[in-house]
């Protein structure tokens, strides 16, 4: 069994973790909750030997263990999937998957590369991993790539699994799985440690739950005598607010962006849908259903064999993202904003401000920097990102802030069509709230007109009047929620039942 | 909501101000290292060696020091987009060879020579760039084959041998001073502050740290990364021929072999100027600094008697050294930010 005893660790800029205990029971799911920058993900490095404390101590079985590295840890069959995506991208869906154990299947010297993709196969099926095992990564979406990463977990016996947030991209479907999973698993007798800020999932698996606040515990407790409320007002020390978003107008007059008959050789075949302005169109689907690959080939990030895009009723020749931009002021908040998204590397202002400089000028064209801060400053204020200041990297920032700061980007450059997918993977409920305010004001307040991909329902359904349901690169079905004057006619279990009719 | 927006502030103005921040920030720039070192050597020699001071020595080492940062920011300019240029010295070669043909054979004046030279890299540079953008492949196997393309065409053009007929009017540039100061350096200095100025504040510099910093993201974000591409290349290519002309400008004659010892004087200046192996870092500063400390090491090393022939060696062990320096500073920068926090909390 595993315990942690007065764990405190420091970064540069902040104390991430702050006389930390908590112990955890063998056959046990044990949530950690709490709001971005908590120190959850610090606490799991911790236990994994990724980062070592400044103070206290890691237990196992009763004996105080040192790991230095990840590899210690998975030598005593602790295991972690890890927020951010870690996948070799060249590299095949199994071999990925067999990653940290290609050792046992050497025989003779060499690698016996059938057995590998057979038993990586079970795996895959087993967390609904459609993608075939040999093809490269490289391809997946940001989802798939979870999935592997769980899979990968999944198949190395762990007696400690950490499992931090491994459902942000999912879909209800893979999700509902996945907990399942770790029932059976929890029933074999694994502690996992699951981080999530789905709190529907958290009551759905967990026996205990501790809650973080600023590097702090607050309490561990048996699931069963809380409440979400409760568990929220520990995480946050205040109430959730609930929104009610209310009516939608959208503009009856001709289409801002309509695709007319999209086709790709081998995925879609004469897709066609239209967006109006000051509407928020949902696309929901299962992973790989081939959302986010049609935004691609909207923004001209990857080629069409058939179909025209028309904008403001003019055809519209998109060949890049500049194109997108620059021609038709159409943006897009990538779903992978480690590799996709972010310059880790640069600061908070230069990943924020990318897309603005042009505004930014002085009259000699000159970026003006105060004004660069400011505008970080203004978002950083707005979105609640974790910071020391603007200047600080985004590497260094905790997940759920760097996704703040990928969604800021995008909401600071004024566009007129905005494609938004996944905006809050990995982001805390308060800010959550937020963002989703923000995305409404646009499309209410600015008029703009906004695509949004989800894997979260109640996400679409609360914002979406519309939705497009995907499956297997087409679209199989719109579901409409507005009534007279765009109001929301129907409840949400409604709703999110007719999508699930088009998923069967 | 509010409870929390004071608190975060609070977080966050109690880690501002102070000594600490100033030191922190101090230490937290890339260029901190090699200004200090480049600082207590030429203290260190001042004291030791009474012909070091004298206006001669100190003209011709900032001379070439300007040619060392010539050179290195033909490196940097692609190193900061994640990039290297391996046929840099060829470039420089073949430039030389062109502006000495164009005036010692044919007897062309300066101002057509010099422009058709830089005419030639650039195009050197522009092609470099073509090839990687167009062909996907990487930098280092596509500036490794024009390597030897150029070298190729400076061998095939001279046949081995220098053209020393250069008008006296070219080699002003490289000999003459103004109050003391060789036009080289000023030169150089007025280089190094527009490039700095343009990485801090023109859209053009910020677009070539970001495609440095993560190419997917940077062209997500709208920016025309093969552009960016082309660009740092054909700019590579520029600072190639005008290190190479200036060369020429300062020898007083056009040797086919200039160039083949740039390679490594280029990534040692660059690397240890503070400019970030894998792209989007920038040091004006720290290029013109660690470009002094190197002259000053070979000066320093000249004076001492080293054998020179193991200039080379020595210059290799700089660049290790310079690498580690770098991840000292890093764990240095890091802890005296923590004890800080922990005073604050
Ligand atoms: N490598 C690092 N360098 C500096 N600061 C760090 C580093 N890693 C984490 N931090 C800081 O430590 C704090 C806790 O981060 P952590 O990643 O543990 O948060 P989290 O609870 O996992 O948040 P999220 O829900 O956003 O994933 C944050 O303020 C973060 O900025
Ligand atoms: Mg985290």
């Amino acid at each position: 069994m595993l315990q942690i005893r007065h764990i405190t660790k420091s970064f540069p800029s902040v104390r991430a973790l702050d006389d930390v205990s908590v112990d955890f029971a063998p056959g046990e799911v044990h949530a950690i909750v709490g709001e971005n920058g908590a120190g959850k993900s610090t606490l799991n490095k911790i236990i994994c030997g990724i980062y070592t404390p400044d103070a206290g101590e890691v237990r196992l079985d009763g004996a105080t263990i040192h790991l230095h590295a990840y590899k210690d840890a998975l030598d005593r069959k602790i295991n972690l999937v890890s927020q951010e995506i870690q996948v070799i991208p060249k590299s095949t869906v199994a071999e990925n998957i067999m990653l940290d154990k290609l050792d046992r299947y050497l025989a003779g010297g060499r690698i016996d590369w059938r057995r590998i993709n057979a038993d990586a196969a079970r795996y895959a099926e087993m967390v609904d991993l459609t993608a075939p095992v040999t093809q490269p990564v490289a391809v997946l979406s940001a989802a798939q790539k979870q999935l592997i990463m769980i899979a990968r977990a999944l198949s190395s016996d762990a007696r400690i699994l950490i499992m931090d947030e491994p459902t942000s991209a999912l879909t209800r479907h893979e999700t509902d799985n996945l907990l399942q999973l770790l029932r059976r698993i929890k029933g074999e007798g694994v502690t996992v440690i699951f981080v999530s800020h789905k709190l529907e999932e958290v009551l759905a698996v967990a026996d205990r739950v501790s809650v973080l606040r600023d590097g702090s515990l607050i309490g561990t407790q048996p699931i069963a005598r809380l409440t979400k409320e409760q568990i929220v007002q520990m995480m946050i020390g205040r109430d959730a607010r609930t929104l009610g978003l209310g009516a939608l107008t959208v503009d009856a007059g001709p289409p801002v962006l309509e695709a007319r008959g999209i086709s790709q050789t081998g995925r879609f075949h004469n897709v066609s849908f239209a967006l109006h302005r000051g509407e928020i169109l949902g696309f929901y689907g299962l992973v790989g259903s081939g959302r986010t690959e049609l935004a691609q080939i909207l923004i001209g990030e990857d080629r069409k064999d058939g179909g025209e895009v028309y904008i403001e009723g003019k055809r519209a020749n998109i060949q890049s993202m500049a194109d997108s931009l620059f021609k038709y002021r159409m943006g897009y908040v990538s779903e992978n904003r480690k590799e996709k998204g972010l310059i880790l590397s640069a600061p908070i202002q230069t990943n924020i401000a990318i897309t603005v400089w042009e505004r930014l000028r002085d009259r000699f064209g000159s970026i003006r920097l105060a004004a660069e801060t400011a505008t970080a400053r203004d978002f950083m204020q707005k979105l609640e990102i974790r910071a020391t200041d603007p200047g600080q990297t985004v590497g260094s920032l905790s997940g759920g802030n760097q996704q703040k700061v990928s969604i800021a980007k995008w909401l600071a450059a004024h566009c007129d069509i905005l494609i938004i997918d996944e905006p809050t993977i990995g982001v805390d409920i308060g800010a959550k709230e937020y963002i989703h305010q923000l995305i409404w004001n646009l499309a209410k307040v600015e008029g703009k007109s906004i695509i949004l991909i989800s894997s979260d329902m109640p996400e679409i359904v609360n914002l979406a009047r519309r939705i497009l349901v995907f499956k297997d690169f087409a679209i199989v079905g719109e579901v409409r929620n507005n009534g007279e004057n765009g109001a929301p006619v129907r409840g949400y279990d409604e709703v999110s039942k007719e999508i699930g009719q088009y998923l069967a | 909501m509010t409870q929390r927006e004071v608190k975060l502030l609070a977080r966050q103005t109690n880690q501002r101000g102070g000594v600490g921040s100033a030191l922190r920030g101090i230490l937290r720039r890339s260029d901190t290292s090699v200004v200090i070192a480049t600082l207590i050597l030429f203290i260190l020699f001042s004291f030791s060696n009474s012909s070091f001071l004298t206006p001669f020595n100190l003209f011709n080492m900032s001379r070439t020091a300007s040619l060392y940062v010539m050179v290195a920011l033909g490196q940097a300019i692609v190193i900061v987009i994640g990039h290297m240029n391996l046929s840099l010295g060829a470039i420089g070669g073949l430039t030389v060879v062109v502006a000495g043909w164009c005036m010692d054979t044919m007897g062309w004046s300066p101002w057509v020579a010099a422009p058709l030279a830089l005419l030639i890299g650039t195009l050197c540079g522009m092609f470099n760039g073509f090839i990687i953008v167009k062909s996907r492949l990487n930098s280092f196997i596509v500036t490794l084959a024009s390597l030897f393309i150029f070298t190729g065409l400076v061998q095939g053009i001279s046949q081995g041998f220098p053209y020393s007929n250069i008008p006296k009017e070219f080699t002003m540039m490289g000999r003459n001073d103004l109050m003391g100061v060789p036009f080289l350096f000023i030169f150089v200095v007025i280089v190094l502050i527009v490039l700095g100025y343009v990485f801090k504040y023109r859209i053009v510099g910020r677009r070539l740290l970001a495609t440095g910093g993560n190419l997917e993201a940077a062209r997500l974000s709208g920016i025309r990364t093969d552009n960016i591409i082309l660009l740092a290349h054909t700019l590579s290519g520029v600072f190639a021929a005008t290190a190479g002309l200036l060369w020429v400008s300062r020898m007083g004659s056009a040797q086919p072999s200039t160039g083949t010892d740039w390679l490594i004087v280029s990534f040692a200046v660059a690397i240890i100027g503070g400019t970030a192996l894998n792209g989007g870092e920038f040091s004006a500063l720290g290029i013109l600094a660690s470009a002094i400390m190197l002259t000053l090491i070979k000066n320093g090393l000249i004076m001492l008697n080293v054998n020179v022939y193991f200039e080379q060696t020595f210059l290799g062990v700089i660049v290790l050294l310079a690498v580690s320096v770098e991840s000292i500073r890093m764990a240095l920068s890091n802890r005296s930010r923590r004890s800080q926090v922990k005073s604050t909390a």
